[in-house]
């Protein structure tokens, strides 16, 4: 860190300046929602499903007592720090995100009480961002007439595919269909912006039916479509599913499913899977702008462009991520522990933040953290900031990763999109 | 303490591996009162830690016993126990060196195997008395009969001189101390002519540096002595004198005939090397004694450690080790695809095996061995010197050769007669030539064979014991070299040689033994930026390919919801597995990749 008087030696002074880690006030906030009517065997979210989500024991209520108590207590941290809402140091919210889990199982006036207490406690600026995820299936889509009605801007539909069999072997509950009746109903409601999120590398997808689920799925007329390689990890491997950790242990058959599913993954297809999506979406008026992300002009996501950004975001629920610019927090996984802290059962005892962990990050990290995450943008990074790494820089353009892009910025090419990985391995 | 020259009686204990020597050292060291009973243990003299848990021993340990015989006079006996495996009979040659007698031990129910033979015929060269001990004689299956015809038949041994014992019961250890008494005899050598000892092992002891252990030939050395290496030049002030017992106990003085332990205090260990000569540095004898043949070796392979920046504590552990084990070579060298590392020369796998095990747990090293080859002689095309090639990297290519040749050895198999046919067949599957075939006795046979070296160290001894049931056993020594049709065989990476993984084999097994290499590598290197032939190759021909596809997706598509940390974490572990590889030319080879070809090596 350059913090003494002496100008450190040029070599080593830090590609962004900026980004000398200093605390902020979040501009966008996460809401995790943890429930799923069953849960899909690759996912890697934290989620419950089953009665703990729907039905008479559901633990829903519970949870929603418990994020209006972790948002309030959230808030009172960031007005003691900040200032109330509005002030100075304590800007509104640009964006709001209800993520899962299935967000869209939550009744609409819930919805609409979160909102309400968000915007008294947080700020929402004129022209926020406000997204839900969706699933498509007809008991899991909601009442989105109802939910843009509760102030619902954006609407994020878990397509995944638009093939019969591969949803079938995907372990999704819908149906086709069932995807442009939400893309209908969601139009139908107002609803601003509606992004279908697709899956390719799955089982028994083909280079031909990838092409069909692509055409099905622009034919919808979405305005934000994102397709993520199905991914395969291991959070128990990775060392995420301890008492702190913000994942829950997978259970063996989804266990099984992976390892049968991995065997049928085959990089040549996915990186053809990859090179056809980006090429029909952008022919269809839907350019890159982050290495999953494709849309229509003026519809990119601004929620997850702060985390690109690595501007600071406020996140509440079990197993959400949160920073404010110089430290990333998170919440442990598990509800039942979540929910204990923040709601007292018997009364009396006071609520306190739920369990979790954290790491604060020191400038070089920062760096790293901004190179890695800005060259994930169409619009890069800039020139002067790959002077810190000019040999990865170089290695990257000798094999054809990165190019120059408008105003004095690097960006990955499509080859180094697919193999982004191998640069910014060299970068951390 | 001090015994007369007359008194004292230097002997060894040898036979083939498991007949018992270290049990039956056990039962002298008892009977004598040389160990401290509650501090007995079985086999007490295989004290290293991988002794034990092979139950084998390695290195040879000499023991003073103090004996008072059925005379009632009080006798100096100095034993020394050693090791019975085919890789250190130059162990044994050297214990015997220091001796006037052998105790030759045989299992009753085994009989007379191939070791028993080679050491026989090691101490009969060397003029020892031989005192034979029928062992194990309490088994049910013992047949100290058929036992004592054999050695009658084959050695020339008459029955009357055959003690019997049970070493793991006790029995017939009187009877033995008195045989050594009577008729081992006393060492020569002028206790009054100047100091000549000859340094016959050493280790390095943290506080008093290097630790000679010598028998004098001629001579007497006192505690206060100061002393001089004859080879070296080096002279020092004794920091302590003493014997063994077996732990190292002070004495005052050493006499002609003697054996004992100089601390020295010296702390280079090339100040004091086994097999120089130790003298007074006031009255110098004026001529060393002979010292020994260097070590021959058989089996050469690079030993490298497994980070690179351990090469310099991997140099020092071979100086420590070397003076503790003094038959093993090595010699910097460096390979393209493994760094620094030494090429060093074994007395057979075993010996290859325990070194490499040694050095990695006495001094905490993790390292990797490339595969054994033998010592080539290769005629260069159109005359000049002949070269000495153990490392097949280093192979002048195919054009270049005039003739290739590799050591032989005539190979000793002493089996049950019905695994004639079985051994016969591995032997001839081995390049080998069947020479002749001799009973022992009515069931059992002596084979011989002459064999490429090279055949024998891949896993014959494994093989023979599996086609016999564990009832053969064999021994070999080097017969001299044969021409052959030996081809280098390369494996190219990118167009570029991994030299490491080069290897000799003769010209009929390497169309196979390239399809096997370029399938492994194959599916062990991982896919590269670009598209990477592998190929295996003699001289320009390739004679095996295979192809690694170029990489073309590597990213984390998958939305974190804001998880950065996550992200950062797997990139670091992509990070750290880079870190790990190998590189050859521009291609990123992981180091498991290169264990996992060489073990394939092993296994033939
Ligand atoms: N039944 C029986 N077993 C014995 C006797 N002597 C030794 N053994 C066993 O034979 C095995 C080998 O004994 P060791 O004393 O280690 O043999 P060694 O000759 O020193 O072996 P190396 O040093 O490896 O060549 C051990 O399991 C002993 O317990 C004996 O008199 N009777
Ligand atoms: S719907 Fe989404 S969040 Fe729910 S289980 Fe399936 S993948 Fe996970
Ligand atoms: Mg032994």
């Amino acid at each position: 860190m350059t913090t003494g008087d002496a100008p450190a030696p040029a070599a080593h002074v830090p590609a962004f300046a900026a980004h000398i880690p200093a605390p902020a006030a979040p501009v966008a906030l996460y809401v995790h929602v943890p429930f799923c009517r069953s849960l899909c065997p690759y996912c890697d979210f934290v989620v419950v499903a089953g009665a703990a989500a729907v039905g008479p024991r559901s633990r829903v209520s519970a949870y929603l007592r418990a994020v209006a108590a972790e948002l309030d207590m959230r808030a009172d941290a960031l007005d003691a720090a900040f200032g109330r809402p509005g002030s100075d140091a304590r800007p509104a919210l640009e964006t709001v995100y209800f993520g899962g889990g299935t967000p869209s199982l939550l009744p609409p006036g819930a919805i609409a009480a979160l909102l309400d207490q968000i915007r008294a406690r947080f700020g929402l600026a004129p022209g926020a961002e406000v997204t839900l995820e969706a699933n498509p299936g007809p008991d899991d889509r909601g009442d989105l007439a109802g939910l843009a009605r509760a102030g619902i801007t954006r609407i994020s539909i878990g397509a995944q595919s638009l093939q019969p069999d591969e949803l079938r072997a995907l372990g999704r509950r819908h149906r086709p269909a069932d995807v442009a009746d939400v893309v209908a109903g969601a139009r139908e409601a107002g609803i601003a912006s509606v992004s279908i999120d697709l899956l390719y590398d799955v089982p028994g997808q083909t280079l031909a039916s990838w092409t069909e689920t692509l055409e099905a799925a622009l034919a919808l007329g979405p305005d934000h479509v994102s397709a993520y390689a199905l991914t395969l990890d291991d959070p128990e491997a990775e060392g995420l599913t301890g008492p702190s950790g913000d994942h829950l242990p997978t259970p063996p058959g989804a266990r099984r499913w992976r390892e049968a599913a991995r065997a049928t993954q085959d990089e040549d297809r996915a990186a053809g899977a990859y090179g056809l999506a980006d090429a029909m979406l952008e022919a269809s008026g839907y350019p890159w702008y982050e290495l999953s992300n494709w849309a229509r002009p003026g519809h990119q996501s601004r929620h997850n462009l702060v985390y690109w950004e690595r501007r600071p975001y406020a996140a509440v629920g079990p197993g959400a991520h949160s920073f404010d610019g110089a430290m990333r927090h998170w919440n442990a996984a598990r509800l039942d522990a979540w929910m204990a802290a923040l709601v007292s059962v018997s009364g009396g005892v006071a609520p306190m933040l739920p369990p979790g962990g954290s790491e604060s990050l020191d400038a070089a990290t920062a760096d790293t953290e901004a190179l890695f995450l800005g060259l994930r943008l169409a619009r890069g990074v800039p020139r002067n900031a790959a002077l810190s790494r000019i040999d990865a820089f170089a290695w990257a353009a000798e094999h054809g990763l990165i190019e120059d892009g408008p105003g004095e910025r690097v960006r990955l090419t499509l080859r180094g999109r697919l193999l982004s990985n191998e640069l910014f391995a060299r970068l951390v | 303490m001090s015994i007369p020259q007359s008194r004292l009686r230097n002997f060894s204990i040898i036979a083939h591996i498991d007949h018992g020597k270290s049990t039956l050292a056990d039962r002298l060291l008892e009977q004598t009162h040389t160990i401290d009973p509650r501090q007995m243990t079985s086999q007490v003299l295989d004290s290293m830690d991988l002794e034990r848990e092979k139950g084998i021993t390695i290195k040879a340990r000499a023991v003073r016993i103090e004996y008072t015989a059925a005379d009632g006079l009080v006798y100096g006996l100095n034993l020394i126990d050693t090791p019975g495996h085919v890789d250190f009979a130059y162990e044994v040659s050297h214990s015997l060196q220091a001796c006037e007698g052998a105790i030759l031990v045989i299992d009753a129910a085994q009989g007379i195997e191939a070791q028993t033979l080679a050491n026989v015929h090691l101490a009969l060269r060397q003029n020892l008395v031989i005192v034979p001990v029928i062992n194990k004689i309490d088994l049910p299956s013992a047949q100290p009969d058929v036992v004592m015809d054999e050695l009658e038949n084959v050695l020339a041994i008459p029955r009357e001189e055959v003690l019997l014992a049970s070493a793991k019961e006790g029995t017939g250890i009187a009877e033995i101390l008195e045989a050594i008494v009577a008729r081992v005899p006393p060492p020569k050598g002028n206790p009054r002519a100047p100091l000549r000892g000859l340094v016959f092992d050493s280790h390095y002891d943290q506080y008093k540096g290097v630790v000679t252990y010598v028998r004098l030939a001629a001579g007497t050395i006192h505690e206060h002595s100061r002393i001089r290496l004859m080879g070296s030049g080096a002279e020092t002030d004794i920091l302590e004198l003493g014997v063994f017992r077996p732990q190292l106990v002070p004495v005052h003085e050493l006499a002609a005939g003697e054996v004992g332990y100089i601390a020295t205090g010296l702390k280079s260990v090339r100040d004091a090397q086994v097999g120089d000569t130790v003298t007074d540095a006031a009255s110098p004898a004026s001529e060393p004694l002979p010292g020994y043949l260097p070590a021959k070796s058989l089996v050469f392979a690079g030993i490298y450690p497994i980070s690179g920046e351990d090469y310099p504590l991997l140099r020092d552990a071979m100086e420590k080790l070397h003076l503790n084990d003094a038959s093993f070579t090595f010699e910097a060298e460096s390979s393209i695809a493994l760094g620094f590392g030494f090429r060093c020369g074994f007395l057979g796998l075993l010996h290859m095996e325990i070194v490499q095990e040694r050095l990695e747990r006495e001094f905490s090293l993790e390292l990797i061995a490339s595969a054994p080859s033998v010592e080539y002689r290769v005629t260069p095309m159109g005359g000049g010197p002949v070269l000495a090639v153990d490392n097949p990297a280093l192979m002048p290519s195919a054009g270049e050769i005039e003739t290739i040749e590799e050591p032989w050895v005539k190979l000793s198999v002493i089996t049950p007669s019905t695994y004639i046919g079985p051994l016969m067949e591995l032997s001839t599957n081995r390049r080998g030539t069947f020479t002749s075939m001799e009973y022992l006795d009515p069931t059992r046979v002596l084979l011989a064979f002459e064999m490429p070296l090279a055949e024998l160290i891949i896993d014959y001894f494994d093989q023979l014991k599996s086609r016999s049931q564990g009832y053969a056993s064999m021994d070999y020594e080097e017969i001299g070299y044969r021409s052959a049709r030996l081809v280098k065989l390369d494996v190219l990476v990118n167009g570029e040689p991994v030299d490491a993984l080069s290897l000799i084999v003769h010209r009929d097994k390497a169309h196979t033994a390239g399809r096997q290499l370029t399938e492994k590598l194959k599916e062990l290197i991982p896919r590269q930026m670009f598209e990477v032939p592998v190929q295996a190759a003699i001289g320009s021909t390739v004679v095996a390919r295979e192809t690694i596809r170029a990489m073309r997706k590597n990213v984390l598509a998958k939305c974190y919801g804001g998880d950065i940390t996550r992200k950062r974490k797997l990139l670091e572990k992509q990070k750290e597995g880079k870190q790990r590889m190998k590189r050859v030319g521009s291609v990123e080879i992981p180091q498991e990749a290169f264990l996992a070809v060489l073990r394939m090596g092993d296994a033939g």
